[in-house]
């Protein structure tokens, strides 16, 4: 046991935990939120997907105390501009329907996230890379690929659109 | 544009905002005041008997609370499936068993204050196993000297034969030119909704139990937990929750029953929720098939006869096992007059079967459809061309059916499909039809058509619903139907908000939650749409018939001078025409004069399960070196009447193409045949399509309409991935020349013994006689 602090969507949680805690039992249990999913818990399907210090991790694979101090991203912490707003990538998978049972969505979420911050109009081979590691049962990834793709477009164009 | 105002208008579903943000919240997101873990030892046994649990180290892991062995739990066996009650439904399932039929078989169970304590008092539980002898095929399971699962039952392994005919199979092969026989095998599938299964049982108030579980079937499942737990159905509730995926499998309960018995004896809510190994080893699979397929085809290319024997491997327990072989006899979507089913349901020690996307149908149709394949390629004939000269049509019935087709839009179907996969090719031409291509690849299309159903094609779907008006003129609308991610709420609040002539905005729904919704028989069959929304449409009706009463009454005019169209009441008083909105009529009949309460109901019973058709074309590129296949392109065009929500029938679609083209190429639940351990335990051992997997996916909608449907609307779920498979190994059979009868191929896909149509009539399982004079 050891007490740890994490830094989730710019809140520090502590809390007194066993080495061989996950990050996703910490975020989920200790932290709890549940916007994060569990849907293998041995790093195969990718529902668990978060930010670590900006990068995505599976958190069922990740210890937390890997993320000692650092700082951890959920879906939770996806924010528009405004107060209130959704981050443009959630409204993104609302309007080009890239949501169905919902349960692969906070991964590949920020998935999505990580990439458009590294690449900001990925090519559908770019996407396809990217959510490689999550597992889709319901919309055979068309419609994920398509609202990631729409996201970088929507957002160049408002940012062009503001200048 | 659709003539209507939210029908046939998209949206992208009522708690998409929910679950972008992760509000949504999913079984295992539920925590009660109180609450507690349960876990489940399973067999690690394909057969095995327990000879003795010594519990005596668990108990003193810290924090158990209680430990269930098969001993300790009522002896009364059960049948897990979420159908309504039917003799078919063979209870030969024990909640805990000493003598475990499959590998992941329930054994005893934990229930601990931590999930680490329960996985420490599974470790700690000394289980002393004899293993028997296993049977996994279902050929040698029948045999006399085959171990017998269910000796409680009868005599053999065979759990049932199920059968269907029409005209006689004789005379049609006697009338056919050419006679095709061969023999397919599909595998068993998992359904790999992400989501894994789980529940919350609360039976710690004693004569009452409230369960949240992932359930596509919360008033069954309330059936047989009431009964199972000697409780009337109004003191057991079950609350659906957002649900991660269904596809079938929770159309079983499977820990439901542990779960109950383990807050009764703790006194606490237990949670269980299955791991992701539970979920391979003790979760339902689709049926594993061996098929005997036999086309009698006169020369003109008009089907005269089909003959199908099939053994369905139902696994250790019976669960639907003899529905689903039912349902797969009633699915050909071809006039033949001289038909015959006979489909054998086995038990055998594999994983248990049940439930998956198509019920019984993909086996059915891989099977048919690749034949069809064959007999295009023997009589020199267009595969569509064979395929559409015998296709039903509108007022035609399916074979082994009676009732006749309202509606049928496969012509609208290939039609658009083609237009479609022409235009790919032009833009392919355009690169001299080598786009994509490595060197020794070689393109291909291949096809296939199917049919599926709306609704249990034993007509036994029903649905119920409530529509409550509240005195702004807003609606709270209540039903049993449970939505398990596909969007069935959202397509059901469209059919009341056109109904009521409101927006989609001003409705809220209230679903699935057996002690305040009413009576729907479950989310299986595809039958929201079609079942829940003729239920949706009554209960719209009632409401404003109950209105135009009240309305008359306040007026004092006669009740036909009132009528409700385009969305509004129209009162023909002394003072000429009033129109009113559902918004303006409500504020006078709640607070006006007498002042009354709106509510409106239904209840449904389907008399039709009108099957949607689809048509689906795919494109493989095939290494003519390694034979690795590549998928280039599926195009599916689906007649599902006049789609309610087009983009989420195209979402449908999508999903339904990605799980056929897991079925095709990569998915085979595998049992290693020495040890009898299931290899498949992971999604590591277990492939299923991920992004780079997938084709190119073009939907075409056919304009169809439904007379029976609500607003013309049939069906989607199922439909879109029963004949992708078929559509993929066509392809490849095209490119190489190589008939492919068994799924899956695996990505290296290496031809079979011998190529067709080669295959001489004397020698070959293929073409297995051909009349002189042809
Ligand atoms: S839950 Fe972490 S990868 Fe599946
Ligand atoms: S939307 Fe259901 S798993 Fe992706």
């Amino acid at each position: 046991m050891r007490e740890i602090r994490i830094e989730i969507n710019g809140s520090n949680y502590t809390s007194r935990i066993s080495d061989n805690l996950t990050l996703l039992d910490f975020i989920r249990e200790e932290a709890g939120m549940s916007g994060t999913k569990r849907g293998c818990d041995s790093g195969h399907c990718g529902s668990c997907t978060v930010l670590l210090e900006g990068r995505p991790v599976y958190a069922c694979i990740t210890l937390a105390i890997q993320a000692e101090g650092k700082k951890v991203t959920t879906v939770e912490g996806l924010e528009g501009d405004a107060a209130g707003q959704l981050h443009y990538i959630q409204q993104a998978f609302i309007d080009h329907y890239g949501i169905q049972c919902g349960f692969c969505t906070p991964g590949m979420l920020m998935v999505a996230a990580a990439l458009l911050e590294e690449k900001p109009l990925p090519e559908t081979e770019d996407i396809k890379a990217a959510i490689s590691g999550n597992l889709c049962r319901c919309t055979g990834y068309t419609n994920i690929v398509h609202s990631i793709r729409m996201a970088a477009e929507d957002k160049l164009k408002q940012e062009g659109g503001d200048e | 544009m659709s003539k209507y105002r939210v029908v046939g208008n998209s949206h992208p579903g009522l708690s998409v905002a929910e679950i972008a943000t992760g509000r949504g919240r999913y079984t295992d997101d539920w925590k009660l005041p109180g609450m507690v873990y349960g876990m489940i030892l399973r067999s690690p046994f394909a057969h095995a008997i327990v000879k003795s649990i010594d519990t005596s180290e668990a108990e003193s892991v810290p924090g158990v609370l209680k430990i269930l062995l098969p001993w300790d739990v009522p002896s009364k066996r059960y049948n897990c499936s979420g159908n309504p009650p039917s003799p078919l439904l063979i209870q030969d399932e024990p909640i805990l068993t000493d003598h475990p039929l499959h590998m992941g078989d329930r054994i005893a169970a934990v229930a601990a204050t931590s999930r680490k304590a329960c996985r420490e008092a599974l470790m700690q539980l000394k289980v002393e196993y004899e293993e028997l002898k296993p049977v996994f095929d279902v050929m040698k399971a029948l045999e006399k000297d085959a171990p017998l699962l269910h000796p409680e039952i009868g005599g053999s392994n065979l759990v049932k034969t199920m059968e269907a005919a029409e005209g006689n199979i004789n005379t049609g092969f006697e009338e056919s030119d050419y006679i095709f026989e061969e023999i397919y095998e599909t595998p068993a599938i998992q359904n790999v909704s992400l989501e894994p299964n789980g529940c919350i049982c609360d039976a710690s108030v004693p004569g009452k139990m409230t369960v949240i579980s992932t359930s596509q079937t919360p008033f069954q499942e309330r059936r047989i937990l009431a009964d199972l737990m000697g409780l009337s159905e109004n003191n057991v509730r079950i609350i659906k929750p957002f649900m991660g995926g269904g596809f079938g499998e929770r159309q079983q309960l499977h820990s439901q029953p542990v779960a109950a018995l383990l807050s009764r004896a703790t006194g606490r809510p237990v949670k269980i929720i299955h791991s992701r190994e539970e979920q391979m080893t003790a979760s339902v699979v689709r049926h594993s098939t061996r098929i005997r397929m036999k086309m009698g085809v006169a020369k003109e290319g008009l089907i005269r006869a089909m003959q199908v024997e099939a053994w369905y491997n139902t696994g250790a327990y019976a669960t639907h096992g003899p529905i689903v072989v039912a349902a797969g006899s009633r699915k050909t979507n071809y006039r033949i007059p001289h038909y015959e089913f006979k489909g054998h349901c086995v038990y055998t020690n594999g994983p248990v079967s049940g439930a998956v996307r198509g019920y019984g149908n993909p086996q059915i149709t891989f099977a048919r459809e690749s034949m069809l394949n064959m007999v295009a390629q023997k009589l020199g004939m267009d595969p569509i061309a064979l395929r559409l000269k015998n296709h039903v049509q509108t007022g035609d019935r399916l074979p082994g059916t009676d009732h006749p087709l309202l509606s049928c839009a496969v012509n609208s179907c290939v039609e658009k499909g083609e237009t479609l996969r022409k235009a790919i090719e032009e833009e392919d031409m355009k690169n001299n039809g080598q786009q994509g291509l490595s060197h020794p690849e070689k393109k291909a299309w291949g096809v296939a058509f199917c049919c599926h159903t709306s609704g249990p094609s034993n007509r036994e779907g029903m649905s119920s619903s409530i529509v409550m008006v509240n005195d702004d003129g807003s609606v709270n609308l209540l039903m049993g139907s449970a939505d398990i991610g596909q969007g069935s709420e959202t397509v059901l609040a469209q059919i009341a908000a056109e109904g009521l002539g409101i927006g989609l905005e001003e409705i809220s729904v209230t679903a699935a939650d057996t002690a305040t919704t009413p009576y729907d028989t479950g989310t299986f069959a595809s039958s929201q749409t079609y079942v829940g929304g003729n239920a949706v449409a009554l209960a719209v009706e009632d409401v404003k018939k109950k209105m135009i009463q009240r309305l008359s009454e306040i007026r004092k005019l006669p009740p036909s001078d009132i009528t409700f169209e385009n969305g509004r009441f129209t009162v023909s008083g002394p003072e000429g025409l009033e129109h009113l909105t559902l918004k303006d009529a409500t504020k006078q009949i709640t607070f006006g004069a007498g002042g009354s309460i709106i509510a409106g109901s239904s209840s449904y019973k389907a008399v039709e399960a009108p099957p949607p058709f689809a048509v689906c074309w795919a494109q493989v590129a095939v290494d003519m070196k390694t034979l690795s296949v590549r998928l280039l392109n599926i195009i599916e065009a689906v007649d599902v009447g006049n789609p309610v929500n087009p983009e989420k029938v195209k979402a449908q679609v999508h999903g339904g193409v990605s799980m056929g083209v897991g079925y095709a190429m990569m998915e085979e639940i595998q049992v290693d045949q020495r040890t009898g351990k299931q290899i498949s335990s992971d999604l590591l051992h277990y492939q299923t399509p991920l992004s780079r997997d997938m084709p190119g996916i073009h939907v075409c909608l056919a304009e169809g309409w439904e007379p029976s449907g609500p607003f013309g609307a049939k069906s989607v779920g199922e439909l879109a991935t029963v004949p992708v498979a078929a559509a993929i190994t066509n392809a490849i059979a095209q490119a190489t020349g190589t008939a492919i009868t068994r799924i899956p191929i695996t990505d290296a896909f290496r031809p079979a013994a011998s190529p067709w149509p080669k295959r001489a009539a004397t020698e070959s399982p293929a073409v297995t006689s051909e009349k002189e004079g042809v």
